[in-house]
């Protein structure tokens, strides 16, 4: 199904801007379909878990997509593969969750997420998230997104500083002391899960 | 902080990424890292975080992609609407503010030569030679004295013009609402 159909002129008045090689977007609706398949639920648990919040992520998400097809100068698709797209939209991700936390706090009882008031469910709890959600709380949120690129998607040194925009160089210490700093909360949580 | 990195640490890496850890792996690899500091830390985190990142996969809450490829057509479509009418407001207020000008220039010359044109509008059957039309008034209304014809030209000029522009913005004013 093509989505231009289902809305009538949005793109036919559009003829300059889908002359122009810039405004194109950087793949077609089925490829972008396939594509949100494959990196949406990875883009998702990195926003949820860097962020500890799963509404935020999911906003975040979907506006890191549409920004992804809005792009000016989007990286191609069959030029550039899927990893570059991924990456591109990893980038976004990041600077919308840095936005999205220096902004000031003004958050009234409507924004708070429905998880914040529900009783703690032991049960319902993963383990993952016992194990590894207290000692990344205690992370500051440039290392929690640091550890997550480097440690649960695999990305390199060099990947991570084209997604974080930070210097390639600085990426080895920072991640060297972040991963130092976790190992360390999750030890401490081991032994007092054991004693 | 010293930053010492073991030269196994890619090796250890990898399998655990891969779920090969510890079963897959050699006995000397899994000595090594129980004696290694830097490879215990790094099997202790990336298992941890491998395993919180299978958990999320599957816990993930994704919207429709049809949505989202809408949203974003809709987004361009309107950053092009509004590239595109950001010239046309430039050529609004420029008109607006070439009104205003000849709009004050005609006030300025009107008030120096004070209510002269009261005195042409009644001569203007006459000067236009539309006698037809001095016919339907009666005799006497108008003065017959002597007038500029070129002044009252350009007044009339002038008040045409500003009209049409007038209503030139007037329009695109609208529409723009």
């Amino acid at each position: 199904m093509f989505w231009e159909s289902s809305i009538p002129n949005v793109l036919a008045s559009d003829a300059s801007l889908q002359a122009s090689p810039a405004a194109a977007p950087p793949m077609d609706d089925e490829a972008f379909a396939a594509f949100y398949e494959r990196s949406s639920r990875s883009l998702w648990a990195y926003l949820a878990r860097t962020s500890g919040d799963p509404t935020l992520a999911e906003d975040i998400m979907q506006e890191s997509y549409v920004r992804f097809l809005c792009l000016a100068n989007p990286p191609s698709y069959l030029a550039d593969g899927e990893v570059a797209c991924r990456r591109y939209l990893f980038r976004i991700a990041t600077n919308l969750l840095r936005d999205h936390w220096r902004r000031p706090r003004s958050a009234s009882i409507e924004e708070m997420p429905e998880n914040l008031f529900a009783s703690v469910d032991e049960q319902a709890a993963s383990d993952s998230q016992l194990i590894l959600g207290p000692a990344l709380a205690e992370m500051r949120p440039r290392d929690r997104q640091l550890l997550w690129l480097a440690h649960a998607e695999g990305y390199s040194h060099q990947e991570i500083a084209e997604i974080t925009g930070l210097a390639s160089a600085s990426i080895r210490l920072l991640l060297f002391r972040a991963r130092r700093k976790i190992a360390h909360l999750l030890q401490n949580q081991n032994r007092g899960r054991q004693a | 902080m010293m930053l010492r990195c073991c030269p196994r640490e890619a090796e250890v890496k990898a399998l655990v990424e891969r779920g090969q850890w510890p079963q897959a792996c050699a006995t000397e690899l899994r000595k090594h890292v129980d004696s290694c500091r830097s490879c215990g830390e790094l099997v202790l985190v990336t298992a941890a975080f491998q395993h919180a990142r299978n958990h999320a996969l599957g816990a993930a809450r994704l919207g429709s992609p049809g949505l989202l490829w809408w949203r974003a057509q809709l987004r361009r479509r309107n950053a092009a609407v509004e590239r595109i009418s950001r010239p046309i407001l430039s050529a609004q207020i420029f008109a607006l503010a070439v009104n205003l000008v000849v709009a004050a220039a005609v006030a300025v010359w009107q008030a120096r030569h004070g209510v002269a044109w009261l005195t042409w509008l009644e001569q203007l059957p006459h000067n236009m030679s539309l006698q037809w039309l001095t016919s339907l008034v009666p005799e006497g209304l108008f003065n017959s004295g002597a007038g500029s014809l070129t002044s009252p030209l350009v007044l009339v000029f002038a008040s045409s013009t500003l009209l049409l522009v007038g209503g030139v913005v007037a329009y695109f004013a609208s529409e723009k609402q």
